[in-house]
């Protein structure tokens, strides 16, 4: 047991004054900001509740937001699976695992603002690798709905699936070798190792591949934006767009409501995931 | 099976950057000298030659190197500290530095804007270096932490009495003991900061611009994309090197206590 001490503040004390001024300081603004109507710095007016009642009720809002829990409920889907499909491959090639993990790694080194100029490159119907095939089958990330949000959530799997695989394979090659040549003398299938064992021994690290992924492509802006700028007829304008469409406009009171809103979204998450873990550890 | 898998992944993961590599080599926008289409280095050479451009890349290191050193450096003894011993709102700290790392960053933009216009970091790649900290304090606090805690506590007191104590011990004992440790806090630290782009717009509206947003200043009217695509090769050759080099730590991950 680690003992009690309180002088270990003194060593928290540049983190915590460091996070207040970019972190705390900011946020505390935010809120504020939000019960305003803000026309210039110097020309403020309180509004009280005005705004998020606005918000609040508004359809474009409630859709946004479906939307967003949407794509997030699929790019987890899609990605957690794959990723550990991924790490148990990758597992069973052994040393040779470390040039896969660096392949996978690539992605996260790309500028967020370029990511979606390579995928738009790569499927331009005439330049790109991929564009003549895919407009010959009737590809249309421009104006069919669902096609544009295949491409992004295509985009965010290729951008993200890096970091659930490295989480993943950290964990499974972590568990001791004894337990699969235990569960391998009792005859388990495949599947069962992978339910019984694999799957409870890394139950930490996905749970904050569930949380960090959820909450990135929740908030997801710089692909979904410049791929087709939350079109066709607003079928892809998740929460981020129109809070980036009201910063643009200089609305400055509603974007900070906005932002609130959406930082409780966030906040009920984070307290939903620490009191699941909280829960497991117990 | 094996093999058709790990080549499809490999070629989920390599076709954008094919195409970028690709498209870096040859000629985009015809000029008198040179055809459309050609392939050669001009792209690179051109890039190479404009001033903007190699400012942007020193700009981006500049504040990538001062985020990643503030976050090792201050997380370090945050770090110690949580592993060590148990204090008087540890829980909150973790739970503190848990909803930061996951504030999304356009949240955000507006007030570090305005506050950092006040404090005269606009501009400034000091502003960005702080301003990343936000998420990227946090990640290196958590990696810190567990390879800190790897260590046994025996270690500790062996260099307490040796004589060792506060910076020394620190510098001289911890820090080797962890080096992995660092390099892939520093690794996890100089990717995030190196890719962000909502704070390093609002940061640099004039001046100092990252590399980021002199790749975005490249699309025009005209826009030559085989220089955009070799600019973006440039920008990956940092972050590919930091994978290299902590290849072999990659996924030792972290783990997470909240």
């Amino acid at each position: 047991m680690r003992p009690h001490d309180n002088r270990a503040w003194f060593l928290l004390l540049p983190a915590v004054l460091l996070l207040g001024l970019v972190g705390a300081l900011p946020l505390l603004a935010v809120l504020n900001y939000g019960f305003h109507d803000i026309f210039t710095l110097q020309d403020v007016h309180w509004v009280g509740v005005e705004w998020f009642a606005d918000i609040l009720g508004s359809d474009r809002f409630l859709a946004s937001l479906g939307r967003s829990l949407l794509f997030s409920t699929l790019a987890l889907a899609i990605q957690v699976p794959l990723g550990i499909a991924v790490a148990l491959l990758l597992l069973s090639i052994g040393k040779r695992a470390v040039w896969g993990l660096m392949l996978v790694a690539l992605p996260l080194v790309v500028p967020w603002n370029m990511i979606p100029m390579l995928w738009l490159g790569l499927i331009q119907p005439d330049t790109g690798l991929l564009g003549p095939g895919l407009a010959a089958l009737g590809f249309d990330w421009k104006f069919t709905a669902w096609h544009t949000w295949a491409l992004i959530l295509a985009v965010d799997t290729w951008h993200w699936l890096g970091l659930v695989v490295v989480l993943a394979y950290a964990g499974l090659s972590a568990i001791p070798a004894a337990y699969l040549q235990a569960a391998a003398i009792d005859g388990a299938s495949r599947l069962a190792i992978l339910r019984h064992i694999q799957l409870p021994r890394i139950a930490g690290a996905l749970a904050i591949v569930f949380l960090l992924r959820f909450v990135d492509s929740f908030m997801i802006y710089t692909e979904a934006f410049a791929i087709n700028a939350g079109g066709p007829n607003d079928a892809t304008r998740f929460l981020t767009l129109e809070l980036g469409e009201e910063i643009k406009g200089f609305s400055y009171g509603q974007a900070a409501t906005r932002a609130t809103l959406y930082f409780l979204i966030v906040l009920a998450v984070v307290w939903a995931f620490v009191a699941a873990t909280r829960e497991r550890a117990a | 099976m094996r093999v058709l898998a790990l080549l499809a992944l490999a070629a989920f993961i390599l076709l954008p950057l094919v195409q970028a590599v690709i498209l870096s080599f040859t000629a985009t926008l015809p000029t008198d000298r040179v055809a459309d289409g050609t392939l050669g280095l001009m792209n690179y050479h051109a890039v190479l030659a404009t001033p903007e451009l190699r400012a942007a890349m020193v700009n981006s290191l500049i504040y990538v190197g001062l985020n990643v050193a503030l976050c090792v450096g201050i997380g370090l003894p945050a770090a110690y500290a949580l592993a060590r011993v148990r204090f008087t709102g540890d829980r909150h700290f973790l739970l503190a530095i848990l909803v930061f790392r996951v504030t999304p960053p356009v949240v955000l933009s507006l007030p570090i804007f305005i506050l950092f216009s006040q404090l005269g970091l606009v501009n400034s790649p000091v502003g960005i270096a702080l301003v990343h900290c936000l998420f990227n304090l946090p990640v290196a606090i958590w990696i810190l932490e567990s390879f800190i805690r790897a260590v046994p506590p025996e270690f500790d007191e062996t260099a307490f009495l040796d004589g060792h104590s506060g910076a020394s011990f620190f510098l001289r004992h911890l820090i080797p003991q962890i080096a992995p440790g660092i390099g892939v806090a520093a690794f996890f630290c100089f990717i995030f900061s190196w890719v962000e782009v909502v704070f390093a717009r609002i940061l640099t509206v004039t001046g100092g611009k990252p590399i980021t947003m002199a790749i975005q200043a490249m699309f025009s009217f005209q826009t030559d994309i085989g220089r955009v695509m070799a600019m973006t090769c440039l920008s990956l050759v940092p972050g590919v090197a930091m994978i290299w080099f902590v290849r072999g730590h990659l996924a030792k991950g972290f783990t997470l206590r909240a």
